[in-house]
């Protein structure tokens, strides 16, 4: 008997241990390899702070990892899927009055469609989609067919396909001329035939994560990628390089909300804070390799002897016509789901 | 010992709560769709006849034909590893045992991984082929990848399933079948394998079930351009969020997996019968 009290003296030991520090708790979901987790151990020492960092790989399994009821204080998920959580009124307004570095972000990241009053998000990391090519083995020439030199034989297997319906239908959509936003049922009939015929055609692969890997090893010619990924495979292995067909691409910026049912909106609010900092936007910028919205650190990094000097994926084409910000519809979602699997699966 | 019985209460409970009502909603999803404000879903069979689609159908089709040659492998490659365990000195059985577990405590994610850097175009294999300056094969994404990843993470369940009841046989069998004047082979053929069924049969539903409905490995192994049963699943779920259509997929992989339980089931019986006696039991 004697024994069972030791034991229990001992576990009410490790329990008052545990429950007497009063840190506060912070819950961060953002994308894997996102970010440099000093900056996360920085933000807990600054602010006596304890922060649960989970990540997700698409915008889709945090929207779903949200709606079985999981609670966090701050997401870092794509316009879009902003669009769709402002719509479903399940972000707050941010106090941008708490947001001292904000006025650092970049002019051109605000007021975009998917927060068109700038009034629930704080850019993040932003970029495009583009194309990363082996300058020995693909000549510039085919190059100028911008999009459909996906559809040129000479590079038949030699490709590296994004799989994503998103991506995919922008690309058959740009390729074909029409709004990768497009609602459009006969333009998204032709887009699937676009695509149908590149599937049959050139044998490519569907890759995720694993073609930054593949690409560096040189496996093959071509890939789909995001300029964030091409920075840093351009960086690993110097026969790469990015190219953006002049047809347009997808803008897009990552940026940062506090849901509604957030737990810690003042920690969340100096968090995001934290993150728009210069020297912490450059820590991350020079971790992960994607374009910060932060412009002194934008211009720093890009400026003579940065560390992306010359880099042209580091750099997004701004301001350009052809290039449209993804929006949220929720009927034409499932419908290029469907497709996209019919592609896959042909 | 009656009074013990209101232990079995709290698991039942745990039971109900984790296990049982889960399934009830996957069948309530699967047979309705999102309905009007008033009345929050409505009862249909639509998800069920979506499924009857040339596209699904070869999917599913696809994904039985990949379990079943994953299984087939299975026996072919685990029937004479069991059968050499049985037979060795009881020591050396217990350590050739952890031998083929040890792998299992390794999360199946991470053993997947690796076998992507041993496989792929820069992979091991491939770094030695042209080392000794023979030509490199491309293996990721491929059916041999798919099926090799499968075959290396559910061998140790067909392995053991086997040694099992090979290791409980009882040897005055085999040495009366020589006192009768049977060969080795025959031996084999005659008492040995067939006492052994029922541990092939458990191994079967052991390593089918699982390569039936898994997406990871094709995934990983197989690519995007995969797609099994359990890919669709996925998708349904987390990329095209029809959490009704992805649940009545589901409940017609329970009931194939039914079926097919049901079939092994009646065949293990028969087997059992006519062993009359004398066969080692799994269970």
């Amino acid at each position: 008997m004697k024994k069972i009290f030791i034991v229990l003296a001992i576990l009410g030991l490790f329990l008052t241990g545990c429950s007497s520090s009063d840190k506060e708790t912070l819950r961060v979901f953002n994308w894997g390899e996102y970010i440099d987790e000093d900056v996360i151990r920085a933000f807990e020492k600054q602010y006596n702070a304890r922060v649960i960092y989970n990540l997700f790989d698409s915008n889709e399994m945090m929207y779903t990892t949200l709606q079985s009821g999981e609670v966090f204080d701050v997401l870092i998920p794509s316009d879009y899927m902003i669009e769709r959580l402002i719509a479903e009124n399940k972000l707050q307004k941010l106090d941008f009055g708490k947001l001292s570095n904000f006025d650092g972000v970049m002019d051109h990241l605000l007021n975009l469609e998917f927060d068109p009053n700038q009034e629930y998000s704080a850019p993040y990391f932003w970029g495009n989609v583009g194309l990363v090519y082996n300058t020995n083995t693909v000549s510039e020439k085919d190059l100028e067919a911008g999009w459909e030199i996906l559809r040129n034989p000479t590079y038949a297997g030699r490709i590296y396909f994004y799989d994503s319906e998103r991506d995919a239908f922008m690309i058959a959509l740009k390729a074909l001329g029409y709004s990768m936003n497009s609602t459009n049922e006969a333009e998204i009939q032709e887009a699937y035939e676009w695509l149908l015929e590149l599937d049959a055609n050139m044998n490519p692969i569907y890759v995720s994560d694993d073609v930054i890997d593949n690409m560096i090893a040189g496996i093959k010619d071509i890939a789909v990628m995001y300029s964030g990924d091409a920075t840093y495979v351009i960086e690993e292995n110097e026969d790469l390089a990015y190219f953006v067909p002049e047809e347009g691409t997808n803008f897009w910026v990552d940026a940062m909300v506090i849901p509604s049912d957030a737990l810690n909106v003042d920690l969340a609010h100096k968090f995001i804070n934290f993150l728009l900092d210069a020297e912490n936007a450059y820590a991350n910028t020079y971790y992960v390799g994607y374009t910060t919205p932060v412009q002194s650190v934008f211009d720093d990094v890009t400026g003579e002897d940065g560390d992306y000097e010359g880099a042209d994926s580091y750099v997004p084409r701004m301001d350009y016509a052809f290039d449209e910000v993804f929006r949220h519809n929720e009927v034409v979602k499932k419908l290029l789901a469907d497709l996209w699997f019919r592609v896959k699966a042909q | 010992m009656r009074t013990f019985s209101n232990l079995v209460k709290p698991y039942i409970a745990w039971m109900s709560v984790f296990i049982v009502v889960p399934m009830l909603l996957i069948i309530l999803y699967a047979f309705t769709t999102v309905g009007n404000e008033v009345l929050p879903f409505k009862f249909t069979l639509d998800n069920f006849i979506k499924f009857f689609d040339p596209v699904f159908l070869r999917v599913l089709g696809k994904s039985l034909q990949v379990a079943l040659i994953t299984t087939v492998i299975s026996i072919l490659i685990g029937y004479p590893v069991a059968y050499f365990i049985a037979n060795v000195k009881e020591n050396i059985q217990t350590l050739l045992i952890l031998l083929v577990t040890i792998p299992m405590w390794i999360n199946m994610l991470v053993r997947t991984y690796a076998w992507i850097s041993i496989l792929s175009d820069n992979g091991l294999i491939n770094s030695f082929l042209s080392k000794i300056g023979l030509p490199t094969v491309t293996m990721m994404y491929t059916d041999f990848a798919v099926v090799l990843g499968m075959v290396y993470n559910f061998l140790p369940f067909m392995i053991l399933s086997i040694y099992t009841v090979l290791a409980k046989l009882d040897k005055a069998l085999i040495a009366a079948s020589y006192d009768l004047g049977a060969n080795r082979i025959q031996t084999f053929i005659k008492v040995v394998f067939p006492l052994s069924l029922p541990g092939v049969i458990s191994g079967i539903t052991l390593v089918f079930l699982p390569a039936v409905s898994t997406f990871v490995i094709p995934k990983f192994l197989g690519g995007g351009n995969y797609m099994l049963i359990g890919n669709l699943i996925e998708t349904q779920f987390i990329t095209v969020g029809e959490w009704n259509f992805g649940s009545a997929i589901s409940l017609i992989m329970a009931m194939i997996i039914m079926i097919s339980m049901v079939i092994t089931k009646k065949f293990d019986k028969n087997v059992e019968e006519n062993n009359s006696s004398g066969g080692g039991r799994l269970w």
